[in-house]
């Protein structure tokens, strides 16, 4: 005979066990997730340091400092969003581009598609350190290509206005993932919409801009959010490149950096906390923006 | 009654359990375990051998000596056992942070002089007095006045010191080769700023890739403008910590001749950076053990730098040199000077959270590491460097090994310590962001300066202030 208990478990088992197997999941964004976000958010309203006492409330105090007192926060924003103006854009281009390249019935395809996605599992610390030699103004590989050219040699890391143009060359070299994603994308578009172009005398680009581009918008799409939200965080590649000051004149002071110089090197635990919560919403801000604007862009077709 | 499980109350189940396990992984330490007076390391023998994690950034080739060091300690005190825990360079500040916040940490943490008192100011590390006066020792009667007040904070000790941070910048060093090449006297080093720019007129070379072979590089942000604000009789800040004093008519002065020399000889700042791109003092690619470049500034630390990196350089001493820092001539008052504690100055501190009895055997190897000639004086001894026990740097073995010590004596004697607040570091970060300005022509050194001064003294003002 059953208990009651039994009898509760055996009506519900199905649930129990669904939900027992998206268990780990909810945990583990409780834990390293909500959290962390909750507390961080608490802490950004306080004077936080490495202490282990309870921090002193400071209101909106840390939030004033950021909008009014610090000329850093300005100077690490305008950094990043330069970064990402420039190189979200130009790595999109460069993914998708290769992809549609790798789309081609070519010879050797798997061998190229491998080639173009290794850049991207190299480690960042590794890539940074190869590009540090490579941005060298006297034996580095661009300089020496500039110099082939009868182009003026740079100073891509001394030089304050090169600094980021060197962190987007940089950026984009590891577009591997992105391009995986865009060659997903194109493999699902449907040969019979080509057939149709062909049959209609339309032409390799009439094809790109009709068809190709508008059926891989979704992937763009994400692709793009994708590229923004790490182009805020963009962090150990500038961290290893130019140290946590980000080189002259602070320009290549993205704003993660800022972030972590005053968590760990000032201690101001509170303040980074304000920081991140202001970095959330910008991030949150754009995220709206192209979503909501997503409809007239992205096509979804018969949705 | 049959009840429902539905997604709310299950997700209100998990969110319990992980609350409840955030909040017994965030339960604050147990009570800080001050020592208390008489209850010394030094006393009795405990019954039990206590362990201890020494958590330091000698790494390289120092993790050796530092183990000889440990061993030297093992054979005088068998009731304590140190594990010399040697942590990579990279991440070192929030390793240090979050070792010395957190509920177990190492019983003993290497520490920079601001670290040491940002610590202290958040009651996170134990002073040390307690220990010191049970212990029956004189810290200012062993040390260079200038390294021991580097490692107290508002009257209390925190530390010994370990290096010199005191011998940074009191003296620098040449290269005879570069400099007989360029026709100058390799026996007489610079004495003065004026000597200084001649001499590296006289040296560097360019193309038109930049610096080929470079006489000086006099460095920026706040520690590279600071040791020559010194040698031209300026002043930081105020001895009580509580004024900006850089932006004097001695610092404006000193900024306008590092931004001359560095156009004038070196073709701008990005040339004299470019041209040590991807190098360190510790790579065997540096220009100065290459004969590329004349005169280095750097700390005492070079001499084990030298040792390891080039030992054949190192061994023929008739190849490199060391003098005082030069001073501008200009100035009556300025004479050759050090910066003591401005950066750097590292000292060895002990967390509140740790318990009483490692936290005494923290405090009794420190001491045997600061003071004892067979601990911290054989480690620095074994890599040329100058300890900040003065009684070790009598020995006569270093005179033997590098014939330029008395100048290393004299420069550690020239050294001024720096008074440094808790909040030292972000201005430091203001004076670099400043001084790169000046650099670039963004502002005139004066004007840059009247900046730095500005912010600074606002930091400055809201630490004393809250």
């Amino acid at each position: 005979m059953l208990t009651g208990m039994q009898r509760y478990l055996h009506h519900h088992r199905a649930k129990w066990v669904g939900f027992a197997f998206i268990l780990p999941w909810i945990l583990s964004a409780l834990w390293f997730d909500l959290i962390p976000f909750v507390t961080n958010l608490y802490l950004s309203f306080t004077d936080y340091s490495v202490s282990t006492s309870t921090p002193d409330w400071l209101g909106i105090e840390n939030y004033r400092e950021i909008l009014e007192l610090d000329p850093l926060f300005t100077k690490s924003l305008g950094n990043t969003v330069y970064y990402l103006v420039l190189g979200v854009p130009i790595r999109l281009v460069v993914a998708f581009a290769i992809a549609v390249l790798l789309n081609l019935r070519i010879h050797a395809l798997g061998t190229f598609r491998t080639i173009f996605y290794i850049p991207s599992v190299v480690p960042l610390v590794a890539v940074s350190i190869i590009f540090f030699g490579m941005f060298n103004a006297r034996y580095g590989i661009f300089n020496q290509l500039l110099i082939l050219l009868d182009l003026p040699p740079v100073r891509w890391l001394t030089r304050p206005e090169w600094i980021k143009p060197a962190m987007i060359i940089m950026s984009t070299w590891g577009f591997g993932a992105q391009m995986v994603i865009f060659l997903a994308g194109l493999q699902g578009i449907p040969s019979e919409l080509y057939e149709a172009a062909e049959m209609d005398g339309g032409s390799y680009w009439h094809q790109l801009f009709r068809i190709t581009i508008p059926m891989v918008s979704p992937v763009i799409f994400f692709n793009l959010i994708i590229g923004i939200i790490g182009g805020f965080q963009v962090f150990a590649s500038a961290y290893v490149l130019l140290g946590s000051g980000g080189g002259p004149l602070n320009a290549g002071l993205f704003y993660v950096l800022h972030i972590y110089n005053n968590a760990f090197s000032y201690f101001r635990l509170g303040y980074a906390a304000a920081l991140s919560v202001v970095l959330f919403l910008i991030i949150l801000f754009f995220t709206v923006i192209m979503v909501r604007t997503s409809d007239r862009w992205v096509y979804y077709g018969d949705a | 009654m049959d009840r429902k499980l539905t997604r709310r109350s299950f997700l209100k189940v998990a969110g319990v359990s992980a609350t409840t396990l955030a909040v017994a992984a965030c339960a604050p330490p147990s009570p800080a375990a001050a020592p208390a007076e008489g209850d010394m390391a030094e006393g009795a023998p405990s019954a039990e051998r206590v362990e201890i994690e020494f958590m330091n950034w000698w790494g390289s080739h120092r993790e050796a000596l530092m183990d000889e060091a440990i061993a030297n300690f093992h054979d005088m005190n068998s009731d304590v056992q140190v594990n010399n825990s040697v942590q990579p360079w990279d991440g070192r500040a929030e390793r240090a942070a979050t070792a010395v916040a957190s509920n177990n940490p190492p019983a003993l943490i290497m520490t920079q002089r601001v670290e040491t008192y940002q610590f202290a100011h958040e009651n996170l590390i134990l002073p040390i007095d307690d220990y010191v006066q049970a212990s029956g020792i004189d810290p200012d009667a062993i040390f260079y006045a200038g390294e021991i007040n580097n490692q107290r904070w508002q009257g209390q000790l925190y530390s010994f010191p370990l290096p010199t941070g005191g011998g940074n910048t009191g003296q620098y060093f040449y290269n005879k080769t570069v400099l007989a090449e360029a026709g100058l006297d390799p026996e007489t080093p610079v004495a003065t700023w004026q000597e200084l720019t001649e001499a590296s007129r006289a040296i560097t070379q360019k193309d038109d890739l930049g610096v080929t072979v470079m006489g000086a590089n006099l460095g920026g942000g706040a520690f590279g403008f600071g040791r020559w604000l010194y040698c031209n009789a300026g002043q930081f800040v105020s001895d009580d910590a509580r004024t900006i004093m850089f932006g004097s008519a001695e610092g404006v002065e000193t900024l306008e001749w590092m931004v001359d020399f560095t156009n004038e000889i070196n073709g701008g700042i990005d040339n004299a950076n470019e041209f040590f791109a991807g190098t360190s003092d510790t790579s065997a690619d540096h220009p100065y053990y290459n004969e590329k470049l004349g005169f280095l500034f750097t700390g005492v630390w070079q001499f084990g730098h030298l040792q390891a990196t080039d030992p054949d350089m190192w061994a023929d001493t008739s190849t490199w040199g060391v003098g005082q820092m030069p001073y501008n001539s200009n100035n009556a008052d300025a004479a050759h000077a050090g910066v003591a504690g401005l950066a750097g100055s590292w000292g060895y501190v002990i967390p509140v959270a740790t318990p009483q009895d490692q936290a005494d055997a923290a405090y009794q190897w420190l001491e045997f590491f600061g003071t004892h000639e067979q601990g911290g004086c054989l480690f620095l001894f074994n890599q040329g460097r100058p300890s900040p026990v003065a009684q070790c740097n009598e020995n006569p073995a270093y005179y033997d090994d590098n014939p330029y010590w008395s100048t290393v004596l004299k420069s550690l004697a020239s050294d001024v310590s720096v008074a440094v607040t808790p909040v030292q570091a972000r201005i430091n970060d203001v004076v670099g962001t400043i001084v790169d300005e000046a650099y670039f022509g963004q502002h005139s050194p004066a004007d840059a300066l009247a900046k730095g001064v500005e912010e600074s003294q606002r930091i400055l003002d809201e630490f004393w202030a809250g």
